[in-house]
Formats: C-alpha cells, structure tokens, sequence
C-alpha cells in the first residue's frame, strides 16, 4: 500500500527532498522512474513496477514532478514535440492535450532537435517542448492505465497538462467563476506585438503581464505598460536577449530581472513569446507590505490549504529569489480573515482540477481592496525551503496525508 | 492624529469609480470637520488623468477640512504606477486654500508645478519623483516658505525630468532662505557627488540636525568632501543610505563617530555610467 513511484530526474532537490520525507516518515523509498530513461526507452512502467514485484490489484502511488533543469530531458523533449518525430511509444492519439500552437512555429526537425547544445540560461524551444511534454504525459497515463485498472496518480497527466497551459487554465479557472484578471483577448487573436498593441488601444487596457503559456516560475514573464499620454514603453522581464547580425537573436533567462525601454527590443521579445504561444491578462495592482508589494503561494493538498509563504519583492515579478523576500502571511500583516479567504480561494482553485490533490496556487490581494485574484497553478509548486504547516515540510505533509487519505 | 487614506483601486477604477467623489462624500461627512491628515493614493489611471480634479475638489471644499494639517497627493507604489508616469499638475493652490497645513507630500513629477509657491505655516515639504524640474525648484527657491523646517526632494535623473544645474539646486541653500530648516534632503541625484561636495561646507548645515543625501548615486569623490567637514561632523544625522563608496570610505564613516546611515551599498566597481540612484525604475 506504502509503494510509490517518482517520475522526476533523480538526484535533484524535488527527488532527494520527497524521499528523505518519506524516510523520515518510516516509509520504504520511492521508486524513481527518470524523465531520460523513459524519453530514451531505456525504462518504463512496466520495468518499474517489475521490480516492485506487486500485484495488479495495489496500483503504487504515482507522482510526476518537474522535468526541468536537466539540460537532456529538455532536448528529448523537444525532440519528441518535432513534427517529423517517430517515436515507436507515442502514437495519434498522445496529441490529444495540445489545445493551442497545434502547428509550432519554426518548428525544428528531430536532427536539429538532437543537434542542440547546452547553453546555460538559454531558452531553447518552449513551445514545442510543450508539445513534446503534453504527448508524453499522455503517453504515461496511457501506460499506467494499461497496467493498473486504477492508477493512484497525486495529479492525473491530463490535469498537469492543463495546469501547465496557463491560457488553458485561465479559461478553465474564469469557467468555474474564480476570480482571475482580465485576458486581454484570446491567444489567436494577438500572435504579434501589432496585434497586442491594437487590442490594448481598443480596450484602453495599458498595463498587462504577458506570460509564456507553459513557463514555470518566472521564465518568459514580461510585466508590461505603454503610457497613453507619452507612448513610452516598459517591459521588466527574466528575458534577456542576445542580437547577432546573420542569425536570429537568442533568448535566454536571467536571474536579475531586465527593464526594457527600447520599443525596438521590447517589440523582438513581445514578438518572440507570442510567436511561442502567450497567455497575457491585466496587472492587477498588489497589496503592498512597507515599500514592497506580495503576492502568495499557497499549497493545497488533497482539498486543503496548507504550507504558504508571501513572496515579498520591489519588482512586479516575484517569484524571483533575487530581490525578494520571503515571509509569512502573518509577517506581511494579513489578517485572519484574509488569510482564510487567500486559503478559500486556492482550495476552490485545486478543486477545479478534481484528479489532482497538489498543487501551489498563486493568489494575490488587489491594492486596496484586498481582493484576491488567482495568478497561477503550479502542478510542482511544492518546493518550498523552510515552510511548514503543523510541523511538518511540504512533502512529509503530502506522504502524510496519502497514506491517511482515501483521495489520494 | 485622524488619518485617512482615499484612493482608486484597481476593482474600483474598472467600475467606474472616480476620486473627486470620494472626496466628496468624504466632504459631506461630519469626519471631514476633525480630519488631520489625508493621504491620495492612486487615483485611479494615474499613468494618464492627473491630480487637477483632485486640487480642484479639496481647494473648492476646502472649508469642510478645518483641522487638515498634512497631505500626500499620490501615495502609489509603482504597482499601481510607476513614479515617472504619475501625471501631475499645478500643487499651488492647495497651499493658497490651506494656510494651516504643516506638511505636504508630493509623489510624481511630470507636469508638477507649485505656484504660488508660498506659506507661512508649512513645515515639512516632500516630493518623491524620478526626476525633479528646474521650474519646481526654482519655484521652491524663489518663494516663500518662512516655517519650513524639512525639506526633502527627490531630484532624480534627466530621462525623467530633472533638468536643473548644480547652481538651481544651490539657489534653494542660500543663507536666510529658510531660516528655521533642521532637515534638508537633497537625495536620490544623479549628481549626488557634485551636490555633497556643494553642501559640505555651506552656511546652511550649521543649522540643520540632519542632512539627508541617500538614494543617489554617491561615491568617494562626495564622501570625501563630507567627512573632511567640520561642518558635518556636528551634525545629529547624515543619511548615505544607497550609496556607491568603497569599504574603505564606509569604514573611516564608522571610525568617524558620527551618526551616520550608510546601508545598502552599491556595486561600486561598476562603469560609471551604470550608476543610478534608487528610485530611477
């Protein structure tokens, strides 16, 4: 009952932190199915749940978590999203999540895809990476289905490739009457900078955040204002941009954050995460601490708000660890009510993914008003340093709570 | 003191709200007659409607705020604006309508102006912004304000609209200007050395408790000036907060047994033309 499998890369902080849990907890150690075996065909389900010698009628509990930050899972990925890719385990019907971007743009051939090179920060090819992630999530679920009459995923693939998709789940989020900001337009309906700034003239809307529709944290987030009165411009992004005279430019991420001025440079990046696919919404003004404004990380497991922490910053993007602060709810002065309401607000969040009992929902509180819109759903929004709830660290919670639950 | 804070939010702004009527319902009320400080946030769009219809309301209902002794017009993080884009306007009339205030904030520079620029009450005059014009400065220098005791200004950078010289900025330290001044805050420059090094030696320090230079971009060159003043060393207070001086510099100022706020240094080894003060974006 107690078994499990990761499907992570193993050795990184998400791994090691989820079985040190685990031991600490008595429980036998999670099986690691890793990203780059299942990409390379070198492990699979079936292999896994060999060695777990078990029976068909006690599924382990199954958790994906972050394929990020390993340089060979990325490019496999991208490989697998290429629309020349052959892949003897991926079939039609792995298409099945890909909801927008169904013909990639400059889409890069299987060679070329395993021809990429590491290049620290750079951002390779979002959107189809994002293909190649969503036909391998469909992938897994299938495999899992054909071995266990009931899988016992944390979160389904399908539910993470929908959270993954922030123009999806706006659309599923604002269906369900969550409090969400403002979409400018439809995605097909500003693929370029020209059409973005028309929208934003008609809808007099001047101040937005333009985000890449399948980045993590803060990777491909523009915070985004034209000035009506003297058209000025200003973009505060982690894009930073490299121009070369024969080639494209390069686009990677930065760790300090960029403030674009230039309409030239600000057009080539507005124009470069479009062309990746975008979800962009109004900027909602945040609730300021002192001279610094937040916004919230709030976990919910299994239906219940638990672990959360105000992301303290002078910038508008505050996932970055670098010129912000992390503090309680208390620390930053919310009142119970407030807190119970941030709470209320994610639980609503995670039961709008009803196969899914993980997940960090970022929340902030309007300037003013306090009122709370939802910004994000992280499906691996669990990792979070020094944040506990009952005294217990995000991952001990979640093995507590799956091994007394019945949800999960 | 009674405080109360009035501005336009992002919910309020999308349906609709205007801050002229908030003022107004806030005028109709009884607690407008024992009201001691009223703070303006954003009013809503700040990036372009400016503050006219704001000091139009509080100068036409002026005598519904009898106890009104402090103002903020446009107290806003740069979430709601950013400091260069808050639209401004003419702050004069306020100080004509109220001759009791004591102090007044500003926040927000473009098309800022303050005429008439006289008071015989006011003692503490604020302006945040990113760049501080030669017309406000000089209105400030060439009126009137004989109870001033804290001046504080943010000067800023050209890109957003300091376009004053050092001997603009000098005009406002002349001997008997403001006789009765403790705090003068002259900060957040991009000619933060120039400035120090004006300052260090000029009749005026001898009568202020605390000279205020943070937020700029200072480096040894201005310090130097500083801390070879005798002038300076008897004040109560010298704020460097935000500063580009080296170890070195920071560790004579600690030697130096004054009081003396040199927190958040700058990467100073950085190409001077890389040199901002703080609050530029």
């Amino acid at each position: 009952m107690n078994s499990m499998i990761i499907i992570g890369n193993s050795g990184n902080r998400r791994t090691t932190g989820l079985q040190a849990a685990r031991a600490r907890l008595g429980l036998p150690p999670a099986l690691v199915l890793d990203y780059i075996d299942v990409l390379q065909g070198n492990a699979s389900f079936s292999s896994v749940a060999q060695n777990l010698g078990q029976t068909l009628d006690e599924p382990p509990l199954l958790r994906l978590d972050a394929p990020g930050e390993h340089f060979e899972v990325e490019r496999e990925l991208i490989v697998l999203g290429s629309p020349d890719t052959a892949n003897t385990h991926i079939s039609e019907i792995d298409e099945r999540w890909i909801r927008y971007n169904k013909s990639v743009v400059q889409p890069i051939s299987v060679k070329m895809a395993k021809g990429l090179q590491e290049v620290k920060g750079k951002l390779y090819h979002p959107s189809q990476w994002f293909r190649g992630y969503c036909k391998l999530l469909s992938r897994l679920d299938r495999e899992a289905a054909q071995l266990w009459n009931k899988p016992r995923w944390m979160n389904a693939p399908e539910d993470i490739a929908a959270m993954f998709d922030k123009r999806y789940t706006h659309q599923l989020l604002s269906a369900a009457g969550l409090p969400v900001p403002r979409r400018l337009a439809a995605p097909e309906a500003i693929p370029d900078y020209d059409t973005l700034r028309d929208a934003m003239a008609k809808k007099r809307i001047y101040r937005l955040f333009i985000k890449l529709a399948a980045g993590s944290g803060a990777c491909g987030v523009i915070a985004y204002q034209v000035n009506p009165v003297t058209g000025a411009e200003s973009a505060v992004t982690t894009i930073g941009v490299e121009n070369y005279l024969r080639r494209p430019p390069l686009f990677y991420n930065v760790k300090k954050l960029m403030h674009y001025k230039e309409p030239q440079d600000i057009r080539r990046i507005i124009n470069w995460v479009l062309r990746h696919g975008a979800h962009v919404e109004q900027w909602i003004p945040k609730a300021s601490y002192q001279e610094r404004t937040f916004d919230i990380r709030q976990l919910v497991v299994a239906g219940k708000a638990c672990h959360s922490i105000a992301r303290v910053s002078r910038t508008p993007i505050t996932n970055l660890h670098l010129d912000s602060a992390r503090m309680s709810l208390e620390g930053v002065g919310l009142t119970d009510n407030l807190q119970a309401t941030v709470r209320q607000c994610a639980e609503q969040t995670l039961s709008v993914f009803p196969r899914s009992t993980v997940a960090g929902i970022d929340v902030l509180l309007s300037s003013g008003s306090y009122r709370p819109y939802v910004l994000d759903v992280n499906p691996f929004g669990d990792l979070l340093y020094h944040s506990h709830y009952e005294g217990h660290d995000p991952y001990e919670w979640e093995m507590r709570m799956a091994s007394h639950s019945t949800t999960i | 003191m009674s405080e109360l804070k009035l501005s336009v939010d992002y919910d309020q702004y999308e349906s609709g709200v205007k801050i002229v009527e908030l003022i107004e319902e806030l005028a109709g009320k009884d607690e407008s007659l024992q009201l001691e400080s009223l703070i303006i946030g954003d009013w809503g769009g700040a990036y372009e409607n400016d503050s006219s219809e704001i000091v139009e309301a509080l100068v036409r209902l002026k005598d519904r705020f009898p106890q009104l002794r402090s103002l903020f017009i446009g107290d806003m993080s740069y979430e709601e604006c950013e400091v260069s884009w808050i639209n401004q306007s003419n702050i004069g009339p306020i100080l004509s309508a109220y001759p009791d205030l004591r102090s007044l904030t500003i926040k927000g520079s473009t098309d800022l102006s303050l005429v008439p620029a006289q008071h015989d009450k006011l003692e503490e005059l604020t302006i945040i912004c990113g760049g501080l014009g030669k017309d406000v400065i000089t209105s400030i220098s060439e009126g009137s304000f004989k109870n001033l005791k804290k001046l504080e200004l943010y000067l800023g950078v050209e890109d957003y609209g300091f376009d004053a010289t050092l001997a603009d900025v000098l005009q406002l330290i002349e001997p008997g200007k403001f006789p009765l001044l403790t705090y003068l805050g002259l900060k957040d420059s991009q000619i933060q050395d120039e400035i120090a090094i004006a300052v260090a030696n000029a009749p005026i320090v001898d009568q202020l408790h605390t000279l205020d230079l943070s937020m700029g971009t200072l480096t040894d060159t201005g310090a130097e000036a500083l801390i070879n003043s005798e002038k300076i060393m008897k004040l109560k207070k010298l704020d460097l907060n935000y500063h580009y001086m080296s170890d070195e510099m920071m560790n004579r100022w600690k030697q130096s047994g004054l009081n003396v706020d040199i927190s958040d240094q700058q990467d100073s080894d950085e190409d001077e033309d890389y040199r901002y003060p703080s609050l530029t974006e």
